[in-house]
């Protein structure tokens, strides 16, 4: 259990060819700087609101990359319509597991705190220059680099973690079965499509996003494109306003760039950021 | 193992290789001209009746044009479609709770072909269905137990025994797990008698198969 | 069965089975090949072992933007789809319905072998039959009808065939059957702007150059969600109003996400668009801000050879009835913004303005398209960086088949009633059905379909269905196709086509960057079952029939073209296209006022070419219809049948450009803002408003009802994806808040929408996102065929077939708008007026 675990049931990165091919789908090999420094890469993902359209492009090469069942969205996509005709507005916001980093105190995300699969192993996470750092594994963990990710085989099915997430960002597998207990499913959540991140290249979601609207990067790296866009931006600084559900104090390393307020105003009109039974894609 | 021993179990791989083939062509297509000839021959229909499997009066009484036509609109009802049906691929039909059920070229179609493949067969270039039909699993099963008959007669028991071996890791990751639940479909939706009692036949024949290959898990160690 | 099998039995069946098999020809022939050779492999099962995976350049088909793309292959099964990166066009990316051809390839619904009706047409009894059987019963009924003088009477009707396959079953073997009774889809698509635009610039195709413009005008285009060149143009816009902070206004009937996603959302009464493009071009002509260079280009009066300073001072008069103030009555959009949005367009520069059906599915759709394109010409915003562009794809050069081909024969009745369309020039095809009823024009005795659905791509389902149910109007239907759909369900016999994911062709969609992109797509995986692509069917067809066409497969035409086309030959022919699946050439310039160019004086002296006073063309009377020198210059270059072929230059103040070539119509080399042609069929020959006739007549409680397209789907053919039905399964009927409340409709209550056509029940779906006085209905579900995920049939035999089918979480399927829109052509191109329909709104 030293490596870095790959959770996916295609082991195979399905994306990672495209680099063959003169791909456009290259994660800047995890970059000097931070391996200069021995650190663990700081994936952040940027979504620029300004850009989205609403596409669901994204939401359907999550589901081919992943064969989510019908029913669960590791990403999705909300709507809104806002505003009175003819000064209607609509916004669109795309969702995805948070990765948070936990708060202050004990540096763990809620749903991890809440798995009693959690902590079990001791693990090694090896940087890219070969520093091996240790941390602690089991069904549910957070990795070195912020990926907060799930062992299917070491999973009860409690769906302890499904409650926990106050964004709903995990749902049941209702094609899987549990690991531990075949009379449970399974879990499904965004893993950041760490299968390919490890391979060097970028989630699926990224790779395919016609507008350029979902940036993912090393935050460690200060030339990385999302490096670039907290600064611009200042999205660290304006937590509270560029990541969903600030108050829940679960610190999300998914900003949005939101020059319109949508997140305001979507929330004002009764989008909930909140837990709901699942996530569901769906254009009204 | 004892010579008596050794040459009945030849006999039986025979006649597992003769029924895995009748049933292999029951699914492969349409009824043909001959096989229907064939069916309704005294014989084979006594044996079927011992069974306790009954092809109607009417059966008999159409004419050959007719029934010949009735069972080739039936065929396609049941297994090809357009439109509802009951897809006789194991990759459609198998479930196995790894999200990959109810595909056509499933992850099971692949290991069926990797499968048959690493015994040394290969697909028929002429053949245009998808690896995993089930016609092409009994099929495979009948040369496999081919195989094992001519081991035995060549008294090669290491080689029989790796036969053996074989058609039970075939039948319990693939046959065992799909075929049954196939058949009790076709039996409900079959409207002729021909391919309901098929259906029921090859149920029962599989499940009796893997009782059998069970019974030599001595043997197979 | 009584009882399970014993060994006793199992000996006497095996024995009987044995019987059974003896004769050796009761089972059809083996799939298996070879000998069971346990030692040879066989010790290791395991599937983590030695899967191979491929990456295979191809090219999606989902829509008509056809991107290149890749699909990884893993032990034969298509498990991704991504944009090819290598592609100008597509830079790497493709959509969300391009991303769900895996579920094209896969969907458990489709058809694998080739299928006969027994019982009666419709009934849903099939028989499968062999290919052999299929092609012989096809090829003796075509060649009967070709042996007795009437190819004619087989109509063949295409909704998507482009490129290769365009050329292999329309030029190649229809033109060599004989017959051009071809029918395609156009005019339920786009088919008014083509028209207009050839009627004003010649070519069909626009292209609108976002990587280079600063300002954009939008006319009812989807542009950001569902473009004929979607993913190309659509990330391109979205660049440049983020990084260049490119403006876009949009004037659309609903809040679609490419309004939404725009400056401004502009709401405009359903088909007055073509009001406010008049207006602005009169705003900007009294401004003074139009572009005299460019006029020299324009015609805009009778007299072709008129002054700058005279065709400025016909615009303006024409247009001074078009005021602001009058577009605000007419279209609701304020006349102050009108007002600045004019002048904003013609000081930026350089400025786009782009449209589409919102704009030109309409009665004189094609005019209001003449009016979108007067106002980028007066502005000069054509064929320039930044405007729109005359549209440039791959010339690919092909095998022609054999060179004596049949005179072709003809049934009119693609084309719409007889002097009901000016220039049908995309057809009138959403009348086939109608005419065919009609039988005047004659009908055909095999009506074969390939890539379409006419029952529900058209409007009035219901007449659809009767007519194509009917054997005693149409003797003998084939459907082509790789799904059941509702079309399907009435064919006689069935072709099974695989889906794109399994077939070869070149590609040649235009490339917003102006340089061609040459392009192929060729098969991820084998062809499931027995599907058959089409392309080599018609190549079996044809030598069953007698006429070879030269080539035996859609792959070898595909390669013969590759050596034939000169720059993908150099770039290393068909073995380069198949590794890498595009090629454009890296040293190429994009092509810019094509215009402007000089002819060689040379080209004037060739033998035939004459001078038209009358237009100021030199033309070569060979290629026309014309039968004598003499006879084309009595008739003149305007009234020769066919003049348009030998079109050579125009003259203009002295020397010979260029100019805007004309095509399918015979236009001048002039931007024709003025149309002798139209004037010539008693329509206005300056860009006009014409009211839409019903729409004067409506009551105080009458809405108009619109169409249009989600993100997620493609126009008929793809709910049976299921991720994409997941995500868009119904469709609700969106009514403006103000107009629910006057008719007393609530969020969510059943509705009926009634038109002169029919009614439907639906849902409302109250929201501000929509202009008052209308009711939006997308088109894309409410199926009642094409499998489980589109028309959620659970059917008996399905249960269980399918494990992601038991998480089918939605029981909605929508309703199709189609059943109740009259299928009406605009009386200049023939379009299909979808968004013109008066319909009555009541709860349930
Ligand atoms: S793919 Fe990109 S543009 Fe499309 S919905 Fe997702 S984030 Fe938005
Ligand atoms: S979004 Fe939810 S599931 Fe994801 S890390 Fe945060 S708490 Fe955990
Ligand atoms: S826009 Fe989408 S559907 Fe159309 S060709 Fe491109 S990927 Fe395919």
């Amino acid at each position: 259990m030293s490596e870095n675990v790959a959770l996916s049931r295609r082991k195979m990165i399905k994306g990672a060819g495209a680099l063959a091919l003169g791909a456009a789908a290259g994660l800047a090999p995890i970059s000097k700087a931070t391996a200069a420094r021995g650190k663990a890469p700081r994936w952040a993902f940027i979504v620029d609101l300004r850009r989205c359209t609403g596409c669901r492009t994204c939401t359907v090469a999550c589901k081919a990359e992943m064969n989510t069942p019908l029913g669960a969205f590791r990403a999705a996509v909300y709507d809104q319509v806002v505003g009175t005709f003819p000064k209607t507005e609509k916004h669109f916001l795309p969702r995805l597991c948070n990765h948070c980093e936990g708060n202050k105190e004990d540096g763990i995300p809620p749903c991890i705190k809440d798995c009693p699969e959690y902590p079990k192993d001791r693990r090694q996470f090896i940087t890219p220059e070969g520093k091996k750092i240790r941390y602690r594994g089991g069904a549910t963990y957070k990795r070195p680099d912020g990926m907060v990710l799930y062992e299917n085989e070491l999973c009860t099915g409690c769906g302890k973690c499904i409650k926990a997430c106050p964004y709903g960002a995990r749902s049941w597998d209702k094609l899987l079965i549990s690991g531990k207990d075949s009379t449970k499913n399974g879990i499904a959540k965004c893993t950041f499509c760490q299968h390919r991140v490890d391979n060097g290249v970028v989630p699926s979601c990224v790779n395919m996003c016609p507008q350029k609207a979902r940036i993912f990067g090393d935050l460690n790296d200060p030339n990385s494109q999302v490096s670039k866009l907290v600064k611009e931006f200042g999205l660290l600084e304006n937590r509270d306003k560029n990541t969903l559900l600030p108050k829940e104090n679960t610190v999300p390393m998914l900003f949005y760039i939101d020059p319109r307020g949508a997140l305001m105003k979507m929330a004002n009109a009764r989008k909930k950021f909140e837990k709901e039974e699942a996530w569901v894609d769906q254009i009204t | 193992m004892g010579n008596t021993e050794k040459a009945q179990r030849m006999a039986v791989a025979r006649q597992r290789s003769n029924i895995y083939g009748l049933l292999a062509s029951v699914y492969r297509q349409e009824v043909t001209a001959d096989l229907l000839h064939q069916v309704k021959d005294p014989q084979f229909l006594g044996v079927l009746s011992d069974l306790g499997l009954q092809l109607a009066s009417d059966f008999f009484q159409k004419p050959e044009e007719e029934l010949l036509s009735d069972l080739a609109v039936e065929y396609a009802r049941l297994f090809l479609g357009p439109g509802k049906h009951v897809s006789p691929h194991e990759s459609v039909q198998h479930q196995k709770g790894d999200g990959q059920g109810g595909l056509l070229w499933g992850e099971s179609t692949a290991e069926v072909k990797r499968f048959i493949e690493s015994t040394g067969l290969s697909y028929n270039s002429e053949y245009t269905g998808l690896p995993d039909h089930i016609s092409v699993e009994l099929e495979f099963m009948q040369q496999l137990t081919l195989r094992e008959e001519q081991a035995w007669r060549e008294e090669d028991e290491d080689g029989a025994l790796d036969c053996l071996r074989t058609e039970r890791k075939f039948i319990e990751e693939h046959l065992i797990r799909w075929v049954p639940f196939f058949c009790d479909k076709v039996t409900r939706e079959a409207e002729l008698p021909f391919y309901r009692e098929m259906a029921a036949l090859t149920k029962n024949f599989i499940e009796f198969e893997r009782e059998e290959v069970e019974g030599y898990a001595g043997d197979l160690k | 069965m009584k009882r399970d099998i014993s060994r006793r039995d199992l000996i006497k069946l095996g024995a009987a089975s044995a019987a059974v098999m003896a004769t050796g020809k009761v089972g059809g022939s083996s799939a298996l090949a070879g000998t069971v050779d346990l030692a040879a492999g066989g010790k290791d099962f395991s599937p983590q072992t030695g899967a191979e995976r491929k990456m295979i350049p191809s090219a999606c088909w989902s829509c008509v933007t056809r991107d290149s793309m890749i699909g990884f292959v893993e032990d034969g099964r298509l498990v991704k789809l991504e944009g090819n990166p290598n592609s100008i066009r597509g830079r790497g990316k493709i959509c969300s319905k391009g991303a769900s051809g895996i579920n094209q390839l896969y969907d458990p619904d489709r058809i694998l072998y080739p299928m006969k009706r027994v019982g009666k047409r419709g009934e849903g009894k099939w028989k499968r039959i062999s290919w052999d059987e299929a092609l012989t019963d096809l090829a003796a009924r075509l060649k009967k009808l070709r042996d007795e003088g009437h190819p004619e009477k087989f109509m063949f009707h295409y909704g998507r065939m482009k490129a290769s396959s365009s050329k292999i079953i329309k030029s190649v073997f229809l033109a060599n059957y004989g017959t051009k009774t071809i029918g395609n889809h156009t005019s339920i698509c786009e088919g008014a702007k083509w028209t207009a635009q050839e009627l004003t610039w010649g070519k069909h195709y626009d292209n609108w150059d976002f990587d280079n413009t600063k300002f954009v005008l939008n006319f009812g285009s989807g542009v950001l969600e569902a473009h004929t060149n979607h993913i190309p143009t659509c990330q391109r816009l979205g660049d440049a109003m983020v990084d260049r902070g490119v403006k876009m206004y949009t004037f659309d009937v609903r809040l679609s996400n490419t309004a939404a996603k725009s400056t401004e959302w502009l709401p405009v009464k359903p088909g007055t668009d073509g009001a406010i493009a008049l207006a602005m071009c009169n705003v900007i002509m009294q401004a003074g801000l139009y572009d005299k260079e460019f006029f020299k280009f324009i015609r805009a009066t009778k007299d072709p050879n008129a002054s700058t300073a005279a065709k400025v001072a016909a615009l303006k008069s024409h247009l001074a009835q078009y005021t602001p103030e009058w577009a605000e009555k007419v279209s609701t959009v304020p006349a102050a913004k009108i007002k600045s949005l004019a002048l904003e367009f013609a000081k930026t520069k350089p400025a786009c303005v782009i449209s589409y059906r919102g704009a030109v599915a309409h009665y004189h759709g094609a005019d209001t398209e003449r009016a979108v394109q007067m106002l980028a010409a007066i502005t000069g915003n054509i064929d320039n960086p930044g405007g729109r562009c005359r549209a440039v794809g791959a010339k690919w050069k092909y095998p022609k088949g054999p060179k004596k081909k049949p005179k072709a024969k003809a049934l009119k009745i693609a084309q719409g009633f007889p002097g009901t369309i000016a220039y049908p020039t995309h057809g009138a095809n959403h009348q086939v059905l109608k005419m065919i009823k009609d039988g005047r024009a004659g009908r055909p005795e095999v009506y074969m379909w390939y890539c379409y659905t006419p029952v529900y791509a058209n409007g009035e389902c219901q007449e659809n269905i009767d007519i194509l149910k009917d054997e005693s109007l149409i003797p003998f239907t084939v459907c082509v196709n790789a799904y059941y759909d509702e079309s399907a369900a009435l064919a006689d016999m069935i072709l099974p086509n695989p889906s794109y994911l399994e077939w070869w062709d070149y590609e040649d969609m235009v490339s917003p960057t102006q340089v061609p992109e040459y392009y192929i797509r060729q098969p991820l995986v084998k062809p499931l079952g027995e599907s058959r692509d089409f392309k080599d069917v018609v190549c079996d067809l044809a030598n069953r029939m007698g006429f070879p066409l030269g080539f035996n497969s859609a792959e070898e035409f595909v390669k013969m073209s590759c050596e034939k086309t000169p720059a993908v030959k150099a770039a290393g022919g068909f073995e380069y296209m198949k590794k890498h699946g595009v090629y454009h050439d890296p040293k190429a310039k994009p092509k810019y006022y094509g215009y402007k160019k000089a002819v060689k004086p040379d080209a004037l002296k060739k033998d035939g070419v004459i001078f038209d006073k009358a237009t100021g063309v030199y033309w070569n009377w060979h290629k026309s219809k014309a039968k004598s020198e003499a006879e084309a210059k009595e008739k003149g270059y305007t009234k020769t049948k066919n003049a348009y072929k030998g079109y050579i230059g125009q003259e203009i103040g002295g020397k010979v450009y260029a100019g805007f070539k004309p095509d399918k119509v015979n236009k001048s080399g002039y931007f024709e803002v003025y149309s002798e042609l139209l004037e010539m069929k008693k329509f206005p020959a300056l860009p006009s408003y014409v009211p839409i006739p019903e729409h004067k007549k409506m009551s105080a409680n009458d809405l108009i009802l619109t169409t249009y397209k989600v993100p997620v789907h493609i126009h008929s053919r793809s709910a049976n994806c299921k991720w994409l039905t997941e995500i868009y399964h119904d469709n609700p009927a969106m009514i403006n808040t103000r107009t629910a409340k006057r008719l007393g409709i609530k969020d969510g209550d059943k509705i009926k929408v009634k038109s002169e056509a029919g009614e439907i029940t639906t849902t409302a779906n109250v929201t501000e996102a929509v202009v008052p006085g209308v009711v939006a209905i997308s088109h894309h579900v409410g199926h009642w065929e094409y499998g489980r995920y589109a028309s959620g049939k659970k059917s008996p035999l399905a249960a269980g077939d399918d494990s992601d089918f038991k998480l089918k979480w939605w029981t909605k399927k929508g309703v199709h708008p189609n059943w109740i829109i009259p299928n009406k052509p605009d009386p200049i191109s023939g379009q299909q007026r979808w968004m013109d329909t008066v319909v009555k709104v009541r709860k349930a």
